[in-house]
């Protein structure tokens, strides 16, 4: 008797300790939903309720690589996106339909907490994560690049913490890997590719054979295929594509092997400092003075912002035609407002990368203010197949089946030295096509959405 | 043989050489220090780092001719003081000491221009007599049709022939490289016939930091001027030390064009491309385990 008394004291020692403390751990866990679970409707979903008078929005942006520029834009305008939440101004008074008030969202003053994406998965889930768990945001955004975007889709799924795209321009985030958690307003490859197309064409013709150099990403990836589809669409021929490492600085092996083709048209699928390094760099290798199969030989990049414009030089940018999101010069009443608060605040224009951030944190909180609540699943409601105006040119769908919003964009050339007028008019618009043009039946893609509620 | 084909060759063997030769440059140093210090300088991608941004701003405030002859200069002072200050003291400690404290200064010197400077990369433009294009088919006899090539990129190949040539001629035909090269074989039998070996050493140091700094000013508009670049160079360019066989000048020169031209040679299948660098290694390490020209005795 005395013995086995002495062994169940033992045993308690330690494992029991632990299995106690595990069992008690998930009772304390899960205990009190259990009791409210009938009582509430909205049960805590990542760092839903809110506690406090503040609302913490996390802004997740490349701070450094390859995409540095571009994060630092999208920064400046989440902070001015704050400002104007808290304080009203700027596309707040163009919005419309808008429940948002300038004094916060729904009665919580808004502040938020930066981070560095580095322009790697990897280090944006961390950062993310410590978004999340140590300053619990209740929403969080950044961009720059697709492969970062998606990674950061599926964690805001796992966590129910909506994630608000930035510049992400990929046909997988809103196409194969589209989450419920992930919203995003930027366009894509494949309306790139549908409004460049045609204008290519006309431009230089139906018989073309096309060279391309291409980032090693999905963003990469989808957008050769995009182009590649809607060119050869045109009569055009595909005569080769590298892929090419992100954050490559020297392409002149890759140029080597696009003179030794009997290519006479360059197709740069390459964004940011890998775009700004490509183009000014086939420029070096004579691409632009140069005759191949009778015709001038021809650069596009598909996807072009008015910062990278600016770091490859009004020069190398001369007649070069490509497609963007939106521009400064937009004489719409949303596109003005926001130019000139962010001109106010700055002293130069934002680039595309800044607009879609700050039309997606406005869009979050008026979609918050809409649902009455920050409770996840709600938001998202509110959110999808939402219809607005005052963001930008038209009027706006965000698509509910795959998150992906529909609106105009610009088909734009590069102006040479000589047409610019000032530091930052690098930019002809040369097309603007309507939303209608660009828009693509939801099956064009695979892939599911996921559920209201993360498992 | 076709005209294209041969037009598409000598792109390529150029294009490889000019890949190449940064490497050599950088390779240089890193091979240098390492026969005669016994010094693994994981900082010497720092010291190409530091040099390029020397150029920039010596060649933006006062002229590319300046940043030609200061920036060297200033980089063999660096090394010198680096020598002497740091790395003196990890000679007779093991080999991790001094990957750890070399790497360690390299992250400093990466964090700190990152700080100085920021994250994104410095415009540094080409001077204008390096500009443009040479028009290669009125000079080459047995090219046909338009083969161009980048003026700079040309300068930069004959600089680092130009640099690998006198360093050749240092250590072959003047007393400094003879007391260089047998102290690299026997550093102890050179102290013993009363040759102050050490303070040839620290010069040593000096001269492949000197070297790093003519490859920042002459490939910094080429790699372009970011605080990344410099650990993007150092593993290509101790690749290339190790295939060479560590210690052996001509060794890394060899293996600077071999890796260039592997990487011109595979540009068009990428999934090779990115791997190849690391496959000629194995491939050299496996049948030469000392490298090309690898002594017996250095790093065994």
């Amino acid at each position: 008797m005395t013995d086995r008394k002495d062994d169940s004291n033992r045993g308690w020692s330690r494992r029991n300790v632990l299995k106690a403390g595990a069992a008690s751990a998930v009772i304390a866990g899960t205990g009190p939903m259990i009791f409210t679970r009938n009582s509430w409707a909205q049960d805590a979903i990542g760092n839903f309720p809110v506690k406090g008078d503040t609302v913490m929005f996390g802004f997740n942006v490349p701070q450094t690589g390859a995409y540095a520029d571009e994060g630092a834009d999208e920064l400046r305008a989440y902070k001015l996106a704050v400002k104007h939440l808290n304080n009203g101004g700027g596309m707040l008074e163009t919005l419309k339909p808008s429940s948002l008030t300038g004094q916060g969202v729904l009665g919580k003053k808004v502040g938020y907490v930066s981070g560095d994406t580095q322009t790697s998965p990897d280090a944006a889930r961390t950062s993310a994560r410590r978004m999340i768990e140590r300053d619990k945001v209740i929403m969080y955004g950044g961009g720059s690049s697709s492969s970062v975007a998606i990674a950061q889709q599926y964690l805001a799924q796992e966590m129910g913490v909506i994630f608000m795209c930035g510049l992400t321009h990929s046909n997988d985030t809103t196409g194969k890997d589209k989450r419920r958690y992930g919203f995003r307003h930027f366009f894509n490859a494949y309306m790139s590719g549908k409004a460049l197309g045609p204008v290519l064409a006309d431009a230089y013709g139906t018989d073309r054979r096309a060279f391309h150099l291409t980032a090693d990403y999905t963003w990469g990836h989808t957008q050769y295929q995009s182009i590649k589809e809607f060119t050869e669409k045109e009569g055009w021929t595909t005569v080769n594509n590298i892929m090419t490492p992100l954050g490559t600085s020297d392409y002149s092996q890759f140029l080597t092997a696009v003179l030794n083709s009997d290519a006479d048209v360059l197709v740069l699928n390459h964004y940011g400092k890998d775009m700004v390094n490509s183009l000014t760099q086939a420029v070096q290798f004579g691409m632009k003075d140069m005759q191949k199969n009778g015709k001038d030989f021809q650069i596009v990049v598909p996807l072009y912002s008015r910062l990278m414009a600016q770091g490859a030089g009004a020069s190398n940018i001369d007649g070069v035609f490509g497609s963007t999101n939106w521009n400064w010069t937009l004489e719409d009443a949303g596109s003005q407002a926001f130019v000139k608060s962010f001109e106010d605040e700055y002293g130069f224009p934002p680039s595309q990368a800044a607009q879609t951030c700050y039309v997606q944190t406005l869009l979050y909180a008026n979609a918050c203010e809409r649902a009455g609540t920050f409770y996840p699943p709600e938001v998202i409601k509110a959110l999808e197949d939402f219809r607005f105006t005052g963001a930008g040119p038209g009027e706006a769908y965000y698509r509910g089946a795959d998150h992906q919003c529909f609106k105009d964009i610009l088909v734009v050339q590069g102006k040479g030295p000589d047409q610019k007028q000032g530091e930052y008019d690098l930019l002809n618009i040369v097309q603007h096509v309507k939303r209608d043009d660009v828009i693509y039946p939801v099956d064009t893609f695979s892939g599911e959405l996921g559920p209201y509620k993360p498992a | 043989m076709s005209g294209d084909l041969i037009n598409a060759l000598f792109l390529q063997i150029l294009t490889g050489l000019q890949l190449g030769m940064i490497y050599a440059m950088i390779a240089l140093g890193l091979t240098l220090i390492f026969g005669t210090l016994g010094v693994v300088n994981f900082a010497h991608g720092a010291l190409y780092l530091i040099g390029a941004y020397c150029a920039v701003i010596i060649a933006g405030k006062l002229g590319f001719l300046y940043a030609v002859i200061l920036v060297p200069l200033i980089l063999f002072v660096i090394g010198i003081i680096l020598e002497r200050g740091l790395i003196q003291y990890f000679y007779d400690r093991p080999h991790t000491d001094q990957i750890l404290v070399t790497f360690g200064l390299a992250i400093v010197a990466e964090e700190a221009l990152k700080w100085i400077f920021g994250a994104n990369n410095i415009p540094y433009p080409v001077p204008s007599w390096g500009q443009g294009i040479v028009m290669l088919h009125e000079y080459v006899p047995f090219l046909s049709g338009f083969v161009v090539f980048p003026k700079w990129r040309l300068i930069l190949i004959l600089v680092s022939l130009v640099v690998i040539g006198a360093l050749f001629f240092l250590l072959q035909f003047t007393r400094f490289g003879l007391v260089i090269r047998s102290g690299m074989r026997d550093a102890e039998m050179v102290r013993f016939l009363g040759i102050n070996i050490t303070r040839r050493f620290a010069a040593v140091f000096g001269l492949g930091a000197l070297i790093a700094g003519i490859a920042g000013v002459f490939g910094g508009p080429i790699t372009q001027v970011s605080p990344a670049v410099g650990m993007k160079m150092l593993v290509p360019s101790f690749l290339v030390v190790v295939i060479g066989g560590m210690g052996s000048v001509a060794g890394a020169l060899i293996a600077a064009v071999v890796l260039g031209m592997a990487l011109s040679f595979t540009a068009e299948y990428s999934s090779i491309q990115q791997i190849i660098i690391y496959l000629v290694a194995v491939v050299v390490l496996l049948t030469r385990p000392r490298g090309l020209m690898g002594k017996k005795g250095v790093f065994e």
